[in-house]
């Protein structure tokens, strides 16, 4: 029964009733409900008292479930929007074969940090990159949660086969962590996209030479 | 808090902790959880039911499906009567580098999940419950 | 008994991990993958662990002890394939896999393997940089 209603909720949604109205069916049930007992129980005043307070409690309760299920669905739905909506502010790009940055802007938070950082290994496995470049030029204060899981990243990174390396530090984030006891050790990082392109660039073996100019 | 399912497997061979690394993968995925934090579930069960086995002389797992308001989670309940953990700073302590040894990878297996709770007396067996929220 | 098949690529060896292992699989691999090691004289092994949902510590001391006693047969081992779930996990667990190598994927370790192979006579063999 619940399953049917739960279906009927969800049909009835994108049919684009709301979730009073579909609640409001389950109710109506209640009147040819009564009537039906009214007419069986007419000779017994107790049960037939009984039986109709079964119903509205039985009803009643399909009818909120009905509600539920529309909330959950709702809740579902922001989810799903909240997730597409930080794939779309962090874009990973590819900038050179072999090389992936990822310019992250704005504060970042926990939760947020994580996603991206996921995100950011699986683009790795999928264009078999060797080296990302995580940017943070345009974050204003790193915490140490995301200073952890930035550094658990390249931890990962390494693991997995590749490198991770950070660039767009500048001096407060470095105090910052230094102050917070953040142990950089052997993580690569640089205070500019630039140089840490140029590092990339090397690492992958890549040589930029400017074309002579015929005069 | 409610448990809205349950089951308990056993803990015997190591065949056994194949069994819990699917059972508790299939639970995760079943009940929405992001794959990062199914694979962390995974592994710690893999490492605490793998402590009954071969330290708790073998014991049981109890798998429970929780709801606490609007988060799910699920619990993990390992059990077992074996020597029990004389030094409990000593057990929580990373030892994986060089394999053997007293690490029992209890301070890893932590870390994997949201909660952890431990109850081991010399003697009387270990007790160790984790959960995972949503 | 299931045993994990060891394929010969030249003279590599490769292992496709695609099944969850239990513990006596996961030694009976061990043992084969040394005696194929000698016995096929081969220069390096690949472990494709890219079928693999969770490494745990006793599947990563696995892995060190493959890389270890390759390099002792006078032979290369380049871990490929790891998952970012499980690569994520085994960071956060603390498991230190600082002496295994490790690649992308199948192509890259391949890379990776003629690389170390062909590395000035020079080399003893029990000195390894960080990679």
């Amino acid at each position: 029964m619940r399953d049917f209603l739960a279906g009927t909720s969800r049909s009835r949604v994108t049919l684009g009733f709301s979730p009073s109205e579909t609640a409001s069916f389950v109710f109506s049930l209640k009147q040819p409900l009564f009537a039906r007992l009214r007419e069986e129980l007419a000779k017994d005043a107790a049960a037939l008292a009984e039986e109709m307070w079964a119903a509205t409690v039985l009803l009643d309760k399909l009818g909120l479930h009905t509600t539920e299920v529309f909330q959950q669905g709702r809740e579902e739905v922001i989810k799903r929007q909240q997730l597409e909506l930080l794939e779309l502010s962090t874009p990973v790009v590819k900038i050179w074969e072999g090389i992936l940055v990822l310019p992250l802007i704005g504060t970042l938070d926990s939760a947020r940090t994580q996603v991206v950082m996921e995100n950011l290994l699986q683009n790795i496995v999928d264009t078999g990159s060797d080296i990302a470049i995580i940017d943070i030029t345009g974050v204003p204060t790193v915490d140490t949660l995301v200073a952890q899981h930035l550094l658990k990243t390249v931890s990962a990174a390494k693991l997995m086969g590749a490198q991770c390396i950070i660039s767009g530090i500048r001096p407060q984030i470095a105090q910052t962590m230094v102050h917070l006891g953040v142990a950089f050790g052997d993580v690569v990082t640089k205070a500019s996209l630039f140089d840490a392109l140029a590092f990339a660039f090397r690492q992958i073996g890549v040589v930029i030479s400017k074309q002579q100019t015929r005069s | 808090m409610s448990v809205t399912k349950s089951e308990v497997l056993r803990l015997q061979a190591s065949e056994d902790i194949v069994r819990v690394r699917q059972a508790v993968r299939a639970w995760m995925v079943e009940r929405g959880f992001s794959l990062v934090d199914q694979t962390k579930m995974v592994t710690a069960a893999s490492e605490l039911a793998r402590n009954a086995v071969d330290h708790g002389g073998g014991g049981t797992m109890r798998m429970e499906a929780l709801v606490d308001g609007g988060r799910r989670g699920i619990r993990l309940v390992f059990e077992d009567h074996g020597p029990g953990i004389p030094d409990m700073a000593l057990a929580m302590q990373d030892g994986f580098s060089t394999g053997g040894g007293l690490g029992l990878g209890l301070g890893g297996a932590k870390r994997l999940v949201n909660e952890f709770a431990i109850h081991s007396q010399p003697g009387e067996g270990t007790r160790i419950a984790v959960t995972r929220w949503r | 008994m299931d045993r994990i098949p060891i394929l010969k690529l030249g003279d590599f060896l490769l292992v496709t991990i695609q099944v969850d292992m239990h513990d006596r699989l996961v030694m009976t691999l061990q043992d084969d993958l040394t005696a194929r090691v000698v016995q096929d004289k081969a220069t390096g092994v690949l472990i494709d662990i890219s079928s693999l949902e969770m490494v745990d510590s006793f599947i990563g001391r696995m892995l060190g002890n493959i890389a270890a006693m390759t390099r002792a047969l006078g032979a290369e081992a380049v871990v490929v394939g790891m998952r970012p779930a499980v690569a994520i996990t085994i960071v956060e667990l603390g498991l230190s896999l600082h002496d295994v190598r490790t690649a992308l994927n199948v192509d890259k370790g391949m890379e990776m393997l003629r690389t170390l192979v062909e590395a000035p006579a020079g080399e003893d063999g029990h000195e390894r940089h960080e990679k």
